[in-house]
């Protein structure tokens, strides 16, 4: 966010400084979400019978995820990406308004995808998994939760720039990139939710009992 | 200015190396715990390839060090030289880099296969170990068929801070109130397959003479192999960092003869002899009960309760108390045994009485429910340990209520507990 | 566009007018003394202030250090409690390396990086200062929990009833620097208010939060100098050009955006069970340990070569130097250091030979191992290379950088012992393991760096520390140390495991720990005198020429001390070692016309990457008060993170100012260049 370097000759590359710092974060967060997903993997295949219902039955992890929910949450934040690419090229071409328009629209759609996941939070934790009672429970919140949190920032990122393209000063190449770099990260923590879509939702279903599982009760831990 | 240098450095230098070959005489290489001296198959693989590697880097030593001293004595500038830099850029000499490199990946070659052929081997009982090794083969007993055809197992359990072991295909367990509480007893001459549990932190079971560490992982199941092929008295220690008396949790390793492992096998299975009524033993029985010591130890054929502390049965057979750390023996005797013995460090001389019960009071004493002999709790022997912190256990308020041991309390409990061979 | 540098160049920033940022606040430019070290963006005087830190939390830990060698120092000792002494050597480990050497070899990075590469400052000033404050926030955060177990032990907080309900009252961290769970972590079922039970207390809490802080700052640090270094390159200074040293800045950077997050993530799942009752690591409910082991050490071995590479750099640039010679296969050096890099991170189950990971990865990751002693046994060749036929002039650096390849070269050979698992299996978590990595990160790193800090101290402040003090206090620091560590490889082989307490008289170790210790004492004397020669020089020691040692890289062209825009015109650079084959050879040193009259631009002082860091002193403070169960602590972590986005935001806000400084005119002969040479152009 900061614009020390806007003042500076052209660098080295050719790649602005704040653009390659982003970049540099990214490839950063793509190990900090590698850990969490290899953690939420791991287990899975260690413990592959599912969770606990409130009613005290093992149950299958298919039982608890409404699939058809996160597809359209998924399908939402997929959307954001696209309304994202095109404030940044109404952003390159000094169009304010229409940056104005598309960043509502990301920061609309963002607020969508939390609000599903606050629903499925709370749905998930009525129907008896919560982070103390099982491994499944501790990374399945801790990794989706952590990706919340990303969707969050970058929503807070967002409102940040659009009142401030009231300002007058979110303007020209400056601010273009300052948008860019902003769009960055938002396309970034799409596709990291892709693959948490796939990795923690769609892999269930590969198979009457997932990929992990092949029948219950296996294991009562 | 160099040689002002070499000999400054030298004036720290000379008494290095003074200490040094002083010390190397005082270096004895088969010191209780040294991994140097091995005495069974397991060490004797790791001290190999320990030795594999030393001449390794012995040799790199000298010639990269000898070039390094060479070098900086040969190219060191002379008083009054003031030419300038050599200027060129430092390419290097791709010849000399590929064959340093080349010799490099040689000489790993030497310490590597040796490393993997070990790995191997010291993963479980070797195939041509397992004839001589198996039960029927040795264990005079008689024992179930499938038993029999299998190599002896102990079941090492950690816990903050001591070891309990069990011998499953003997009967020597904790549910069936015979587990062995810090001091493990192999036959010589024969594998043992060693499993692994820990019930709280991590700890790691280490002999150095008979084999080195593997860890006690809590929600794994960790394995070993081990064989002692000299009879006597060995130390170990746990050697992963558990918690604040991790320095305190040792243990020991007695190797028997096959015959003599049977009978005490046989020993470990019978219940404590009943104690003489109305002498200050039964006193202490009765202490042994009405302060709660009941609730975690097992005592074979009077308290068949606990099961979370170390097995009582035998206890005063033991040489060594509280996590091996306070050693009932003689000192002094065993000092002078192993400075003498042709067996160094692997003989024992027997259990003290008069030691023995001082330990007793020692670490009774300092565990948090009883006063030493002047009525002031005594240093804690094993800070933190379970005897201490009763809290953890839900019986909050013992220590207020019931568990204050006057000096004549501990002297009988101390009674009691030395009549349990 | 919010530029405000349109002002007329002023000759000094105290000659500027009061100027409001786009906040209305008043930007802290003309301040001097200690606001204007508060607020500094300019890299040498971070690289300063991170010096300083360095050396305060190398004594402290030095002093842990101490405290432990006396409590070895004979059997059955009682000098520390058994609790007391797990503090020590935990709080040694963590300081020395997350506050000790880390921030020295950032103090190297900051100063020397923009000067060796003829930029003016970092890529971003202002979080630069932010990765100083949150490092400086972090490291106190980390030794608070002193304070309070020291409270503690006082009986202040008796009365308290938060206090009468704790179980474990261990308020420094007691649980190792590797932190293994589940000593670290829980036990058991949660409760209702999501504790578990737990092996240790709110010591733990104070670890935990201390390292996240600091990785935060290691990273923030890390993106900046990557940044710098491949942007903000002068114009000819091409990759191949750059100094070794700030090749190895490099590679470290990458090393920390790779290998911290692993440790971040795994702090805040160990975080998750302690504080919310999560299963990540509570063997009681399915976690599984040795995923703890996993994640720290796929961090901690990157880590290791975290510290080394950057005094493996420091040495590659004082060994050219005063052999007249240069650097022997730059090209490999700089490829082995990415390649050490690399194999760093497919080595970290070395560390876990004993935890039984089964033959067939014992096997693979011996062999890696073994594998990465090749390119660091290329390093040791290709600095023999170049001493080799060289003029070698003995200075304190000198010696110093000669003392790293032997010690390293011990430290590397017993690592090699390591690699062959079988042995290692005796050698794990034994005194053996404790002087091997002794030798590599004092031996080797300390070493590299007190090197690094007598070789550029004169830039740095522009005066000579003094050589016979230097001479002692390295001859103290190598004797010592070689005395402290040199026995525990026998202490180890016969039978000593690590992080003991103590130990009974009659199993051999008694004599060769007592004199570790009175190694150990002398290694102190002779750091505290070199620390302290360094103090006094930058104060009262003799002034010096700008390029005292015949320099190679183009900081020595340079004035002493640096002015604040480093380059009055940035140069244009011709050949590796720049500044020699201006001095001596044919390929001089250009300048381009900037600055002069017309200015360079020079970034704005600002409070707020303190502000935003600050927000990091009220959640270290608060995460470990909710753990002691503090009523509302919550709060003191909420108004932190409150704190924190505030600080960013204001920093968004209020836009990056600058004022353009006049420079010397322009002159084509750099400060510094020998007479001699001079003349020639």
């Amino acid at each position: 966010m900061s614009q020390d370097a806007a003042h500076h000759a052209p660098t080295s590359t050719g790649i602005d400084h704040k653009k390659l710092i982003m970049w540099l974060f990214l490839a950063s967060d793509c190990m900090f979400f590698g850990t969490l997903i290899s953690t939420h993997l791991l287990y899975r295949k260690l413990y592959p019978t599912g969770f606990t219902d409130a009613e005290g039955h093992q149950q299958f992890v298919q039982k608890l995820f409404n699939i058809e929910l996160t597809s359209f949450s998924t399908f939402i934040l997929l959307m954001s990406s696209f309304l994202m690419a095109l404030a940044v090229s109404a952003m390159h071409k000094g169009q304010l308004k229409s940056f104005r328009r598309n960043v509502v629209g990301v920061i609309f759609f963002g607020l969508i995808f939390l609000g599903c996941q606050v629903y499925e939070f709370t749905h998930f934790y009525h129907q008896g998994l919560t982070i103390q009672n099982s491994v499944l429970g501790s990374t399945f919140y801790v990794l989706t939760g952590t990706h919340g949190t990303h969707v969050a920032i970058g929503i807070l990122w967002l409102v940040m720039l659009y009142f401030y393209s009231f300002t007058g000063k979110l303007g020209g190449h400056v601010g273009a990139l300052d948008v860019e770099v902003a769009g960055l990260y938002w396309h970034f923590v799409d596709i990291v939710w892709i693959i948490i879509f796939t990795a923690v939702y769609l892999v269930e279903y590969l198979g009457p009992s997932g990929i992990w599982g092949n029948g219950l009760p296996v294991l009562a831990k | 200015m160099f040689s002002r240098l070499l000999s400054r450095l030298g004036l720290f230098a000379a008494p290095l190396f003074a200490l040094v070959a002083a010390g190397c005489s005082k270096a004895d290489l088969t010191v209780r715990q040294s991994t140097l001296d091995p005495k069974g198959p397991v060490a004797q693989m790791q001290y190999d390839v320990f030795m594999d590697t030393v001449w390794l880097v012995v040799v790199l030593f000298v010639l990269v060090g000898g070039l390094l001293v060479y070098a900086v004595v040969r190219f060191r500038s002379r008083p009054g030289e003031t030419a300038a830099p050599i200027v060129e850029e430092g390419h290097g000499n791709p010849l000399v880099e590929i064959g340093l490199i080349t010799a490099s990946i040689g000489a790993l070659v030497f310490i590597a296969v040796p490393t993997l052929s070990a790995i191997w081997y010291t993963d479980d009982v070797p195939a041509e170990s397992v004839p001589k090794s198996k039960l029927s083969a040795w264990y005079g007993q008689p024992l179930d068929k499938a038993v029999a055809e299998q190599v002896l197992e102990i079941d090492v359990i950690g816990k903050q801070w001591w070891f309990r072991f069990e011998y499953p295909q003997l009967g020597l367990t904790n549910d069936a109130k015979h587990s062995v509480p810090n001091e493990m007893v192999i036959p010589k001459g024969v594998a043992v397959r060693i499993n692994l549990r820990s019930e709280d932190v991590i700890h790691s079971f280490w002999i150095p003479k008979i084999a080195g560490k593997v860890d006690l992982m809590p929600g794994r199941k960790n394995r070993m192999w081990i064989q002692a092929d000299q009879v006597g008295h060995y130390y170990g220690q746990c050697a992963e960092f558990c918690g604040d008396s991790h320095a305190y949790m040792l243990f020991r390793v007695e190797v028997l003869e096959p015959a003599d492992f049977a009978k005490w096998v046989a020993a470990q299975k019978a219940d404590a002899a009943p104690v003489a009524a109305g002498s200050k033993a039964e006193q202490g029985k009765n202490l042994f009960a009405a302060k709660s010591c009941v609730m975690c130890h097992n005592v074979g054929g009077h308290f068949g309760a606990g099961a979370f502390g170390p097995d009582l049965t035998h206890l005063a057979s033991r040489k060594s108390l509280a996590g091996a750390w306070l050693d009932n023996r003689d000192p002094k005797a065993q000092r002078a045994l192993e400075q003498t013995s042709p067996l160094g460090t692997e003989a024992s001389v027997p259990v003290d009485r008069a030691t023995f019960k001082a330990n007793l009071i020692k670490w009774i004493g300092s565990s948090g429910i009883a006063a030493g002999a002047d009525g002031q709790p005594t240093k804690d022997v094993k800070p933190g340990n379970r005897m201490h912190y009763y809290k953890m256990f839900n019986v909050a308020g013992l220590r207020e209520t019931h568990q204050k041991l006057t000096a004549d309390e501990l002297d009988a409990l101390a009674e009691y507990l030395l009549t349990l061979k | 566009m919010s530029h405000d540098a349109h002002h007329a160049p002023v000759a000094s920033k105290l000659e500027l007018a009061p100027e409001r940022s786009d906040l209305g606040l008043y930007r802290p430019d003309r301040t001097r003394g200690l606001l204007d070290w508060l607020t500094t963006v300019d890299h040498k005087k971070i690289g300063v202030l991170y010096g300083a830190f360095a050396m305060l939390y190398f004594l402290i830990g030095g002093l842990e250090a101490l405290a432990i060698r006396t409590q070895l120092a004979r059997p059955d000792q009682t000098f520390v409690t058994a609790r007391m002494y797990n503090q020590l050597f935990t709080m040694h480990g963590t300081t020395m390396i997350f506050l000790g050497v880390m921030p020295l070899s950032a103090a190297f990075f900051n100063f020397l990086v923009p000067l060796q590469i003829g930029a003016r400052d970092v890529a971003f000033p202002r979080l630069n200062a932010f990765s100083l404050w949150a490092f400086v926030f972090g490291a106190f955060v980390l030794n608070a929990s002193w304070l309070f177990e020291f409270g503690h032990l006082a009986g202040w907080f008796d009365g308290f009833a938060w206090h009468q309900a704790l179980t474990y009252t261990d308020f420094a961290p007691a649980n190792g620097w590797f932190s293994y769970a589940p000593l670290s972590g829980t036990f058991g079922q949660a409760n209702a208010a999501l504790q578990a039970p737990r092996f240790t207390g709110v010591g733990t809490d104070f670890w935990i939060i201390g390292i996240q802080i600091l990785g935060v700052a290691s990273l923030a640090a890390s993106f900046n100098f990557i940044c710098t270094i491949i942007n903000m390159r002068a114009k000819g200074m091409t990759m191949m050009r750059l100094p070794v040293f700030t090749w190895m800045t490099l590679v470290t950077s990458f090393l920390i955006i790779l290998a911290f997050p692993a440790i971040t993530v795994a702090l805040i799942e160990l975080m998750f069970d302690r504080q919310f009752g999560a299963n990540f690591f509570n063997p009681s409910a399915g976690g599984q340990p040795v995923l703890w082991q996993h994640l720290f050490w796929i961090f901690g071995h990157p880590e290791v070569y975290i510290l080394v590479l950057p005094a493996m750099g420091i040495v590659s640039e004082i060994l050219p130097t005063f052999s007249g010679k240069a650097l022997f296969g730059y090209p490999i050096i700089v490829f082995s250091g990415a390649v050490i890099g690399f194999l760093g991170f497919a080595v970290w189950s070395h560390h876990m030979f004993t935890t039984g990971l089964g033959p067939v990865p014992t096997a693979a990751f011996a062999l890696l191992t073994m594998a990465i002693a090749v390119p660091t046994g290329v390093k040791i060749f290709n600095w023999l290379g170049t001493i080799w036929g060289g003029r070698i002039r003995f200075t304190p650096p000198m010696v110093l950088a000669l003392g790293f390849i032997w010690m390293f070269m011990c430290g590397g050979f017993s690592g090699v012992m390591h690699s062959a698992a079988p042995a290692d299996s005796q050698q794990q978590d034994s005194y053996f393991v404790i002087a091997h990595f002794h030798y590599v990160l004092l031996g080797g790193v300390l070493l590299g760096l007190m090197a690094g800090l007598y070789f550029w101290f004169p830039k740095i402040f522009g005066r000579m520390p003094n050589a016979t003090v230097a001479y002692v206090a390295s001859g103290l620091v190598i004797l010592g140390f070689n005395l402290a560590f040199g026995p525990m490889h026998y202490l180890g082989l016969a039978g000593q495991p690590r992080r003991t307490h103590t130990y009974h008289a009659g199993n051999g170790w008694e004599d060769w720990n007592f004199v570790a210790t009175v190694g150990a004492f002398i290694l102190g004397i002779g750091v505290f005198m070199a620390f302290a020669n360094l103090v006094y020089t930058a104060f009262k020691g003799p002034k010096c020429s700008s390029d005292p040692w015949d320099g190679r890289t183009l900081e020595w062209s340079l004035p002493s001390p640096v002015p604040e825009y480093n380059f009055a015109q940035s140069p244009v650079v011709s050949a590796r070692d720049a500044f020699t084959e201006h001095k001596h050879g044919t390929k001089r040193i250009a300048y381009e016309a900037d600055g002069g009259e017309a200015g360079v631009h020079m970034p704005s002082q600002s409070w707020m990457p303190m502000l935003a860091a600050g927000g990091f002193l009220f959640i270290g403070f608060g995460m470990p008060m909710m753990a002691m169960g503090i009523p509302h602590a919550g709060w003191i972590v909420v108004s932190g993170v409150a704190v924190l986005f505030a600080g960013i935001w204001f920093w968004a806000l209020e836009g990056p100012g600058g004022y353009m400084l006049k420079t010397p005119a322009v002159s084509p002969t750099p400060a510094g260049t020998p007479a001699a040479s001079t003349s020639a152009h």
